[in-house]
């Protein structure tokens, strides 16, 4: 099926006044002698979403940069786009089926989450050691393939929750030894250059990884079942207008259809969140942490160890990517190099949420959840839709390097 | 003291060169893995330049070699020159040939434009050169945007992005199956279709030195390009910047500029190696882009000394050969050790272990113990001489030594 030009000639009017917007506003709001922080980004957004009349307004009114005119012309720039998606294809699923799009909405929030826990170790990593690790993706891979071998080789029957546990043992205690072993000299200064040796060191790891669980187990794809199966419920008992519970499947409102693979994933990924929640802002070691991230001298002089804390940050992180992994096991089919796409996707979205921002992580990996979900099931030809999973995320990428380096909410570069 | 370090040089160069020209005569069986050798040696001194010399980190360096194939066998698969013209394909008239495209939607156009077409009407493909040069310039139009995007961040962004996009790119040739034949491979004409003469022996199309000796064209072409540029007024910048970014833009180094300048020259030879690699093995797939193959390319460098370009291009051959031998399985008792994985291992641990505790690699000390010796007697030597022969001894001012950054006079 040819996907009719209107979409791509709106895509491009988009993008030709988004970028008129973006390059001429601070050179207006500048000859004014006002304030030009951030208006490159507001010019994009007002020139994409109302074209040349509202350019004209914005350089005439030239308004304080806001949040709220920021997300109104936003809100409108997606408008547009989804108007001329709907003109261009007027019998997909996505135009003609409300219940569809809320599936796929609900369903790219339960990944989301999942990819936000993920990032939120990689942020965690980021605002403690100062470094971010490339072998993230390979933490994440092998707490699915431990989960696979605790549940299914090991010991059968096991708990798959226990399951989980033991993946998070073995990422957390993976994370430590490499820590102590590979990053702990950059702080001692026994590393020359240390920004340069922790990329590439991390990237060693992830090629060492992956390769090493390649030749253990090999390169066919391992499935583990659904950890586990509901039982059969409605609400209300009669119709099940609210929420229809099946073994595999829960449906609300009659609409919104989720599997309940993923629907466990979303709870692990939710307890583990407010766990973490309440480990960093509650207890002594969690203050410590986000002292160091803060101040590293002066959480040392208050007598925290930042060295225990970056070993303490590097393994919380590898163990958050590991519990990723095992909560993603039962939803997806695992391989060693699984970790690939998923290490790019925790890129994607610590840049999106802001280096080192733990909110700004776990908002970006809900609203990559989102785009992706939306992005397979609306491209019209559905072969090419799955294939180019990745390349979403990597669109966002652009567009938050090009429009706010720092991302949603990061600290000023 | 200048004229020995000269000689010095120029005897590793003559020496080097006339010993990778005479090693077809000493391994004649195994010239294929001699020009692997070769085509990972260019990449791994270009992202030693890149990495060791501008401490710019991109993993995207074989998205960039596939480019350059993949843009090489694009050419080669679609574009024809012709004497007549066709009015069947897309085409435009230049000089006294056509240029035809035969793009997917009209994929047998030329077959059906040959019944018409006037007798003795030629039509021919590219030569080979010219698709590598369109290759490196595609190569380096993507450098060029992406290092505009993200060179002016901090350089952990450039290492996010070009990982991201590496995979992109590798994803997009998968899935666009009916322009590049996806996962199966795309088919290139070889290096000389016509086969060729050299010395009065007759060599075919299959026949592997050739390409070997254009291999090692490119090879010492791009060695002798880097070491000039190393050498120059942009290598000192970019050492700067590696060095120091705040320190080298107020001495007054255009930062960014620079960086785009040195990841787009490399960008561009990978892509030349890419293409001249993609015409040599005739068919590519994809998986010459993989996260893995990066990983040994990096893996070169680092083994053979990221901050020296002979280093990187010669820990590359020395690993590619390496490679190659490990390949055949181990069997210790009952237990068989699958040699295809486990090598990797093996080079991924020696990757990290480098990188701990021998930061300048592993051949690179090598090397300067050989060039550099006896310089540092020589300097305490020069030290120890009496001042009062060189310098008036009443001169007691503070000498300002010229900036760095000024080239000598």
């Amino acid at each position: 099926m040819e996907f009719p030009t209107i979409f791509w000639y709106t895509v491009l009017w988009l993008i030709v006044w988004g970028a008129v917007g973006a390059l001429v506003t601070p050179r207006v709001y500048a000859r004014k002698d006002k304030f030009t922080y951030q208006t490159g980004m507001l010019g994009a957004f007002v020139g994409a979403a109302l074209g040349p009349i509202g350019l004209i307004l914005l350089w005439r009114l030239t308004p304080a940069v806001s949040a709220k005119w920021l997300g109104a012309s936003g809100i409108v720039v997606l408008l547009w786009l989804a108007l001329a998606f709907a003109k261009a294809a007027p019998n997909n699923l996505c135009v003609t089926n409300g219940s569809f799009i809320a599936t796929q909405i609900a369903n790219g929030l339960v990944i989301g989450a999942i990819y936000g826990l993920m990032a939120l170790g990689l942020t965690l990593i980021f605002s403690i050691l100062g470094i971010v690790s490339f072998a993230h993706g390979e933490f994440y891979m092998l707490g699915g393939m431990v989960t696979y071998y605790a549940t299914q080789i090991w010991f059968p029957n096991l708990n798959p929750l226990l399951g989980v546990l033991i993946a998070a043992l073995f990422t957390f205690a993976l994370g430590a030894i490499f820590e102590l072993l590979f990053l702990r000299p950059m702080i001692t200064g026994q590393i020359e250059r240390p920004g340069e040796y922790a990329i590439l060191v991390t990237f060693g790891l992830a090629f060492f990884l992956q390769y090493t669980t390649l030749s253990l187990v090999g390169a066919s794809p391992k499935k583990v079942p659904r950890f586990f199966d509901y039982p059969r419920w409605k609400l209300p008992a009669e119709t099940g207008g609210l929420l229809k519970v099946t073994p595999g499947n829960l449906t609300f409102f009659d609409a919104i259809s989720i599997p309940s693979a993923r629907f466990t994933a979303l709870i692990i990924a939710l307890v583990l969140l407010f766990v973490l929640l309440y480990f960093l802002y509650r207890t002594w070691t969690g203050k410590a942490l986000r002292a160091v991230s803060q101040d590293r001298q002066a959480a040392a002089v208050t007598g925290i160890n930042p060295k225990r804390m970056n070993t303490l940050a590097f393994a919380l992180g590898g163990m958050l990517a590991g519990i990723s992994g095992a909560a993603l096991v039962q939803v997806f089919s695992w391989v060693p190099w699984v970790g690939i796409p998923a290490s790019s996707r925790s890129f994607v979205i610590i840049v999106l949420g802001g280096m080192g921002s733990l909110p700004g992580a776990f908002i970006g990996g809900l609203i990559l959840g989102v785009v992706e979900a939306l992005g397979a099931g609306c491209v019209p030809d559905p072969h090419r839709a799955a294939a180019y999973l990745p390349a979403y995320g990597m669109i966002i990428l652009v567009l938050v390097l090009l429009l706010k380096p720092t991302g949603l909410f990061g600290r000023e570069l | 003291m200048r004229g020995t370090m000269r000689r010095l040089k120029i005897l590793t160069w003559v020496v080097g060169t006339s010993f990778l020209l005479i090693l077809p005569w000493l391994i004649p069986t195994r010239m294929h893995v001699a020009v692997i050798a070769l085509y990972y040696a260019i990449l791994a001194s270009s992202w030693a330049l890149l990495a060791g010399y501008g401490g710019q980190f991109s993993f995207a360096h074989m998205a960039f070699a596939g480019l350059g194939a993949y843009t090489a066998g694009l050419i080669d698969k679609f574009i024809r020159l012709t004497t007549a013209p066709t009015y069947a394909c897309t085409e435009f008239p230049l000089g006294s040939w056509w240029l035809v495209i035969q793009d997917t939607a009209s994929p047998t156009c030329l077959e059906k434009a040959k019944a018409t077409m006037p007798m003795g009407a030629l039509i021919v493909k590219l030569p080979a050169w010219m698709d590598i040069l369109m290759g490196v310039v595609v190569g380096g139009l993507f450098g060029l945007l992406i290092g505009a995007l993200v060179l002016r961040l901090r350089r952990t962004y450039l290492a996010l992005f070009t990982i991201a996009f590496a995979e992109i790119l590798r994803t997009a040739i998968n899935a666009e199956r009916d322009i590049t034949g996806g996962p199966g491979g795309l088919k290139l004409s070889p290096l000389f279709p016509n086969g060729v003469t050299l010395l009065g022996h007759e060599f075919t199309a299959a026949d592997k030195l050739p390409p070997y000796l254009v291999m090692l064209g490119l090879f010492l072409l791009v060695m002798a390009l880097m070491y000039w540029l190393a050498g120059s007024r942009f290598g000192l910048f970019i050492r700067a910047i590696r060095e120091d970014e705040e320190a080298a833009g107020s001495l007054g180094v255009d930062v960014v500029r620079y960086k785009i300048l040195l990841f787009t020259i490399t960008a561009m030879i990978a892509a030349a190696a890419g293409g001249m690699y993609a015409h040599y093995v005739r068919v590519i797939a994809p998986n010459m882009m993989v996260i893995k193959e990066m990983s040994v390319v990096i893996a070169m460098a680092v083994i053979g000394g990221m901050e020296s370009l002979l280093g990187a291009a010669i820990g590359a051959i020395i690993i590619e050969f390496a490679l190659e031998q490990l390949r055949s399985n181990i069997t210790i008792g009952a237990f068989t050790l699958n040699m295809a994985d486990w090598r990797l291992v093996v080079f991924g641990a020696l990757l990290m272990i480098t990188l701990r505790f021998w930061g300048n690699g592993l051949i690179h000390p090598i090397i300067q113990r050989i060039t550099r010796r006896g310089v540092a007697e020589e300097t305490v030597a020069k030290r120890l001489q009496p001042r009062a022969a060189t310098e008036p001894e009443d001169d007691t001012r503070v000498k300002i030594p010229a900036s760095p950054l000024e080239p000598d006079p």
